[in-house]
């Protein structure tokens, strides 16, 4: 991704724009771009399709470029608000939408076995703040909480800061040691006592890594399984959308019948979201 | 006709690198005006608030390559001391040929193995200190000492290769043991080869980035309140490396002062890494003048 910024930011200097008519353009999310990227990767191959993806901005660089008539489809793990609508009157947003992502509060073994099953937001927001440093203060063992965060930017990260913050630019500036991947994360925490991570849920094993429930004001425990995800009952939580303007149409409207297709919601699988068809149960 | 290439090669070369330097310098102008020296002396980097100041992941790639040095460079000089002056030839271009291929693994292999079993030999070795974690600045020197040790055999091999024949026969006619002849003529003749594979070495380390990203833990502002405490070393911390290989990068992209400090610390890092190998390299050459 980095590189890819890089070379692109080289390229403007020097050749001026690279874009050209007759390419289906893309732009938003990093989120959804992990399976849309793979996608655009299997049409190129298999129908010759000139797709131009990029993650300029993250969802709102999706939604600005798409209002701005820059792309023909933008990726959002957000819906599009009302402001963003009257911002670009000019464009019938269209939320298609492709998946969804839960985050899950995870823990290492030592943790759950000492007895921590569930943590509220303010318990969250707490340790997150670091006036919580140790497992003891929500019932579990007398063990200093590793918290791995994850890095800033990141989509898991960006669930994780709107559910404590209502908004993740709101969220406090803090030094925790940070974890990319989600691999990285699950290995990290799996092999560190007292650890703990945010991570997409169906990462979680049972077995190195637990998920803990999140409890609500009134004492009810909410765990991150399918049916709660589905409901929104679960609140970290977030749809994963193609944007369009108005219907799709040619190459656009390929790509987002692929993505809806058998084989494009593997991919949506493959890089830890749920499908559609998960939550339609 | 060679000539001419050579020449115009070389300064394509050169030009490429002042070129590359030239943009670096003028991509951070705007936080080295925001920030002045305290950029680089200051341990606050918190980007939301538009604070940057570097000064502990300059502390965090010179300790973790330090950790490095000191274990592979005692390593690096006996092995390359053994295959220079007492392996047999046949032997020696074998054990060169297996130490230059530890230098040819890609380095995120290394890191893969640093998570899978370095991270937790030393969160469980030092468990005595109470780690918070195997992501530790320690972690990454121990790792990036494997991954400097090829540089500093080979070189330091080729260093006292260099050192001619005759000296040695001299040395031994006068009446010096093998062990004496080592001391006392070959190091002290290879030394400015040897002080070029050790700052080679370490210009290595420094630069190093995917294996330092996954086992150095990525925790920002972690300076030690003593710069000669070892405390810190069983913390996580940040490099330059690590924080350019990190999402922040991505966030800083279209903000300028950001973005300004994200390739201020790339200035950094080609500055000291640029300095570190050019002396090794002059060096180097030095030698092999001599």
């Amino acid at each position: 991704m980095t590189m890819s910024r890089i070379s692109l930011f080289l390229l403007a200097m020097g050749a001026g724009s690279t874009l050209w008519a007759g390419t289906l353009k893309i732009n938003g999310s990093t989120t959804v771009n992990l399976p849309a990227a793979e996608a655009a990767e299997v049409l190129r191959k298999e129908r010759g399709m000139d797709i131009h993806i990029d993650t300029q901005g993250g969802s709102s660089g999706g939604i600005s470029m798409l209002g701005d008539g820059l792309v023909q489809l933008g990726m959002a793990s957000k819906p599009v608000s009302d402001k963003d609508r009257e911002k670009f009157p000019n464009c019938r947003f269209k939320e298609i939408a492709v998946g969804e992502d839960a985050v899950a509060l995870i823990v290492s073994a030592d943790v759950w076995e000492g007895g921590v099953k569930a943590i509220t937001r303010e318990q969250a927001a707490d340790i997150y703040e670091g006036r919580i440093k140790n497992w003891s203060e929500l019932g579990g063992p007398d063990r200093r909480i590793a918290f791995f965060n994850k890095e800033p930017g990141r989509g898991t990260w960006e669930v994780f800061a709107h559910w404590v913050y209502g908004d993740s630019k709101k969220a406090p500036q803090v030094n925790f040691p940070e974890v990319g991947g989600n691999e990285e994360a699950r290995s990290k925490v799996g092999g560190t006592r007292g650890a703990l991570s945010q991570l997409s849920s169906s990462w979680v094993d049972n077995e190195l890594i637990y998920a803990l429930g999140i409890m609500t004001k009134a004492g009810e425990v909410i765990e991150p399984v399918t049916s709660n995800i589905a409901t929104r009952k679960y609140p970290l939580s977030r749809p994963l959308f193609l944007l369009s303007n108005g219907e799709p149409t040619g190459d656009a409207k390929i790509f987002v019948e692929f993505m809806l297709s058998a084989e494009g919601q593997k991919l949506v699988e493959k890089h830890g979201y749920l499908k559609l068809a998960d939550l339609k149960q | 006709m060679t000539r001419f290439f050579s020449w115009l090669f070389s300064l394509l070369a050169l030009a490429a690198f002042f070129a590359l330097l030239l943009l670096f310098v003028w991509q951070s102008l705007p936080v080295l005006r925001a920030e002045g020296g305290s950029y680089v002396t200051e341990n606050r980097w918190f980007f939301r608030q538009h604070q940057f100041g570097a000064a502990a992941m300059i502390y965090g790639s010179v300790v973790v390559s330090i950790i490095a040095l000191m274990i592979a460079v005692p390593l690096g000089l006996g092995a390359a001391i053994g295959t220079a002056e007492y392996l047999p030839a046949r032997l020696r271009w074998v054990a060169k040929a297996f130490m230059e291929l530890l230098a040819g693994i890609p380095s995120v292999v290394y890191g893969l193995l640093g998570i899978l079993l370095l991270r937790n030999w030393v969160y469980d070795g030092f468990v005595a200190f109470e780690p918070l974690s195997g992501d530790t600045l320690l972690t990454a020197g121990l790792l990036l000492s494997i991954m400097v040790l090829p540089t500093i055999v080979t070189l330091g091999d080729d260093a006292l290769r260099a050192v001619s024949a005759k000296q040695r026969h001299a040395a031994r006619g006068l009446g010096l043991t093998h062990a004496e002849t080592i001391l006392f003529i070959t190091l002290p003749q290879a030394g400015k080869g040897l002080w070029a594979a050790i700052l080679l070495g370490f210009g290595r380390a420094m630069g190093e980035t995917i294996a330092v990203f996954l086992v150095v833990g990525r925790q920002d502002n972690q300076l030690p309140e003593n710069l000669f405490s070892l405390s810190m070393l069983l913390e996580a911390g940040q490099t330059l490396t690590s924080k350019l290989g990190g999402a922040e990068t991505n966030i800083a992209y279209g903000d300028p002062l950001h973005w300004a400090a994200i390739t201020g610390l790339a200035l950094l890092l080609l500055l000291i890494t640029g300095l570190v190998t050019w002396l090794g390299s002059v060096f180097r050459r030095r030698s092999q003048d001599a």
